[in-house]
């Protein structure tokens, strides 16, 4: 591993416990990964695999109240876990900015879309009026909405679903952030629309510079547009490495039931979709074991009774977590 | 009987019944009441000879004075309150301010006016209360508002409680929608997202509650006035009582419901300006 | 007054399966204490004649406007009767007038509100504009208008009128309750099953109406019992000397500075016994998490 100066974001032994009436919750449970500059990382996994709560808790966004965090999480060498609200006001817009699932619920549906755009060039840049005005259009411009001087006094119910997060977009960039979080920025639109937001994101990324995140449950979003992909199950990473990697080689049976669940364009029509057993676990409620095991076609006894840490698969970066994995294709001879 | 005194006897009685009318059964009577109030015309009462209309118009701006002060008071305090609570829920703040916000509301304004008096009359030596303590505003305004003053905050008070935890448990409520946390994520200080985002949501809550509150407020309005002696509709009201001046109390009920109707009115039409949400739906 | 944070970790955004967290917001110590002093007030009420107390009514001359002391727990008025007697003798009204309208109240409005707003239909559309019609009107000036013409007064015919009054804001209440009870999938699922009507606004509406109901009901009595209260006040309530908390209140007014006590023990036992039952109230709506009923 290169030195972490070097690295943008490094995570480590990332914890996330929320107090629930319920008992203790642990959402997201010792993860680890970087990300250096420019690069693209994916985090994927099903609903409640503590995606969502893991992007919050790199940004410090996580809720105030009833939630402990420990671990680290170093952007640009600076701490963000256990940091005052102030130290992470700083950075936030400015050296990571996030772009939230549903843009009719993070925008301000009774404040103009432009106001919201120009709030942070103002408060945190400290534009002008028209400057920030000027250069709110100029963003509108950039994430491709059409007639951007109309659209500046539009409120978000005005839009359509497409535009509305193409303004999410622009809000969140509007300051020049090194890192950019995506949750699940596409799952609320339409798949066409899907397709559109996806590629003006990889543009972005390319002209302004910027390390992504994407977080989502769609395999088929991260085949093409990462470098990187961290796998989740019940709050913990169950394999990491290069998307090529992962995608060709997987050895945590999870990976794989994932893969075989998304529908291949190339299989012929009316092929059973192949789905995964069960539900995913009650995070309240989780064993010594493996969290997979109860739905696993390979589970053995022991994956049953201890859980399995991240280990080494033989291409730098490959890490899963695993008793009884997959066979590496490398071993039997396949690349 | 009242109105004919010495002079009462079988005759007079069976003329001044025709005189007024009263020999035709109630039913009509009402109806030519109805007919009368149309024309904008209450009647004269019977009891002190002055007629309705005047007796409430005279006491109609005193109430509405009391109404406007108290209630800026009770929003002027319960606005920064409310948004110093929410900012941190379940604070320190926060929790001293719903503890004591719920003790008041369960005190009712009959007994906060009765402390308040004994308060100010014994611990101060000020005593200005009774009518001819009132002054209107016409004459001398300075004199005019500390003559109010007491019921003002009393009526205040109550106002304040609904308006605080209304507002509060608003402004808990849209704090955890996705566009606060979007907010936060711009690197904007809470300060600023209570005031510029939350609130404006919320302020169609407290415009809803404020038409809520007013069945409270016309109690307190009515206690307070009695007790102070200040000569408004509810003074007036419950004098009008206590004399069995019925055509007075007909007239004032009348234009108390026909006021809170209006009003009610009023409130839902600008709600529907305010929130483009609901106009949509 | 707290969140649901299991709500918030486990539904991811955009997959509405929202799941409960195990255990419910606890009633907690100060609720108990309530209930117990709640307990208290009705027991006075109730077994107020078999309890050692003095004569409401007897006027002691030889002990005018007495300071507490052992023989009177909370002094005498100025014609020397028991405040103390006095006090939990006219906590009967106020708990009566506050029980027996939300009796009236609710036992016209809420199945009322239950029945119209499961059947719909025209006896629906009819009773409902009848109902929003009269919300229009204040009620505290209906109350007290009637309350000045229907004399003498007695506690019978306040019981009355202010149940009638409550009729249409209790209705609007558990009618709004039904509604968004009827509308989730249960109920569907239940009819489709070819549940009668009468099994389902038993088995299912009412166990789910239940929680909002009583919450609202011990408000409603809270709210009650200070209406008597400033009735009382006004002179509209029961005649003296027929102690009442607010009438006595009333009564004090004249010599507040000379006996300070006349005022302050009814007063404390009004302002305790709602500030009990408005949290009572208040904590029954967070332990059964009933949102703030959307009207």
């Amino acid at each position: 591993m290169s030195d972490s100066a070097s690295k943008l974001l490094v995570v480590n032994d990332l914890t996330t416990t929320f107090a629930t009436l319920g008992g203790p919750l642990t959402a997201v449970g010792n993860v680890s990964f970087d990300l250096s500059k420019n690069e693209t990382l994916g985090i994927v996994g099903e609903s409640g695999s503590g995606k969502t709560v893991l992007s919050r808790t790199i940004m410090g966004l996580q809720p105030r109240r009833n939630v402990t965090v420990s671990g680290s999480v170093l952007l640009n060498g600076q701490e963000i876990v256990g940091a005052s609200e102030k130290a992470k006001r700083k950075l936030w817009g400015t050296e990571v900015a996030m772009v939230f699932q549903d843009p009719m619920t993070s925008l301000n549906p009774v404040m103009r879309v432009g106001k919201q755009i120009d709030e942070t060039l103002r408060v945190r840049l400290g534009m002008s009026r028209a400057d920030a005005r000027a250069r709110a259009i100029e963003l509108l411009e950039l994430v491709g909405i059409p007639s951007p001087e109309r659209r500046y006094d539009a409120f978000p119910g005005a839009l359509s679903g497409g535009m509305r997060q193409r303004v999410v977009i622009a809000t969140a960039l509007a300051c020049s952030p090194k890192l950019l979080l995506a949750d699940e920025p596409t799952t609320g639109l339409d798949v066409t629309i899907q397709a559109q937001i996806l590629n003006l994101l990889d543009e972005l990324k390319e002209r302004l510079h910027m390390s992504v995140i994407l977080v989502t449950h769609d395999l088929g979003v991260v085949a093409t547009r990462t470098s990187k992909i961290v796998v989740m199950y019940a709050g913990r990473i169950v394999e990491m490495g290069s998307t090529r990697e992962v995608f060709t080689n997987h050895r945590m049976p999870y990976t794989r039931a994932l893969l075989d669940s998304s529908p291949k364009i190339t299989n012929p029509s009316h092929t059973r979709l192949t789905t995964i057993p069960g539900r995913p676990p009650n995070l309240l409620n989780l064993t010594n074991g493996c969290s997979f095991a109860p739905r696993c076609a390979y589970a053995t006894d022991r994956c049953r009774k201890e859980r399995p840490e991240l280990t080494p698969a033989g291409e730098p970066g490959h890490l899963f977590a695993c008793w009884n994995p997959l066979m590496s294709n490398r071993e039997v001879g396949v690349s | 009987m009242v109105i004919l005194g010495n002079a009462y006897n079988p005759t007079n009685k069976a003329l001044l019944y025709k005189q007024l009318g009263l020999n035709k059964p109630i039913i009509d009577q009402y109806f030519i009441w109805i007919g009368h109030v149309l024309h904008g015309n209450l009647g004269t009462s019977f009891i002190s000879r002055v007629s309705v209309d005047s007796t409430i118009r005279a006491a109609l701006p005193i109430d509405i004075e009391l109404i406007v002060v108290s209630q800026i008071l009770a929003l002027a305090i319960a606005i920064p309150l409310a948004m110093r609570s929410a900012r941190k829920p379940d604070g320190p703040v926060d929790r001293l301010l719903s503890a004591g916000s719920f003790t008041l509301l369960s005190i009712p304004p009959f007994i906060v006016v009765v402390f308040l008096v004994l308060l100010v009359s014994i611990k101060w030596g000020l005593a200005n209360t009774g009518p001819s303590a009132y002054v209107s505003f016409g004459t001398d305004w300075i004199a005019n508002l500390e003559s109010l003053s007491l019921a003002a905050i009393t009526i205040a008070i109550g106002s304040f409680t609904l308006y605080f935890r209304v507002l509060r448990s608003d402004l808990v409520a849209t704090m955890q929608e996705e566009f606060i946390t979007m907010a936060r994520s711009k690197g904007l200080s809470r300060r600023r997202i209570m005031w510029r985002h939350a609130f404006r949501p919320s302020s169609v809550t407290l415009l809803g509650s404020a038409s809520v509150n007013i069945g409270g407020l016309l109690a307190a309005l009515f206690v307070v006035q009695y007790f102070l002696a200040i000569p408004g509709l509810g003074y007036e009201l419950i004098s009008a009582i206590n004399t069995s001046d019925y055509l007075l109390v007909q007239g004032i009920v009348l234009v108390v419901s026909v006021g809170v109707v209006l009003v009610n009115f009023i409130f839902d039409f600008i709600i529907n300006i305010v929130d483009p949400r609901i106009s949509r739906e | 007054m707290s969140e649901n944070y299991g709500e918030i970790v486990i539904a991811e955004y955009g997959h509405p399966q929202v799941e409960k967290p195990e255990g419910r917001e606890p009633l907690g110590v100060l609720f108990w204490i309530c209930v117990g002093w709640i307990g208290l007030n009705l027991i006075g009420a109730i077994f107020a004649n078999v309890l050692p107390l003095e004569n409401p009514l007897y006027e002691n001359f030889t002990a005018i406007n007495a300071a507490p002391s052992l023989h009177h727990l909370f002094g005498t008025d100025e014609i020397g009767r028991d405040i103390f007697s006095r006090v939990v003798y006219g906590s009967r009204i106020s708990i009566s007038a506050g029980v027996g309208s939300m009796v009236i109240g609710f036992g016209i409005g809420a199945p009322l509100g239950m029945l119209t707003a499961y059947r719909r239909g025209h006896f629906d559309t009819i009773i409902t504009t009848v109902m929003y019609t009269l919300l229009a009107f204040p009620a505290i000036v209906a109350t007290i208008a009637v309350l000045s013409f229907w004399v003498p007064r007695d506690l019978f015919k306040i019981i009355v009128v202010i149940g009638i009054a409550s009729i249409p804001i209790i209705y609007r209440i558990i009618r709004a309750a039904t509604l968004s009870v009827a509308s989730r999938d249960f109920i569907i699922a239940a009819k489709v099953q070819g549940a009668s009507d009468r099994r389902i606004l038993f088995k299912e509406l009412l166990p789910n109406v239940a929680p909002i109901l009583v919450s609202f009901l011990i408000i409603g009595i809270a709210t009650v019992v200070t209406l008597e209260g400033a009735l009382a006040f006004l002179g509209l309530s029961v005649n003296p000397p027929t102690p009442s908390w607010g009438n006595m209140i009333n009564e004090a007014r004249s010599v507040m500075a000379q006996n300070p006590w006349l005022v302050i023990f009814p007063s404390l036992a009004l302002c305790l016994f709602l500030l009990c039952l408005n949290f009572i109230g208040d904590r029954l709506r967070t332990h059964f998490d009933v949102a703030e009923v959307k009207i």
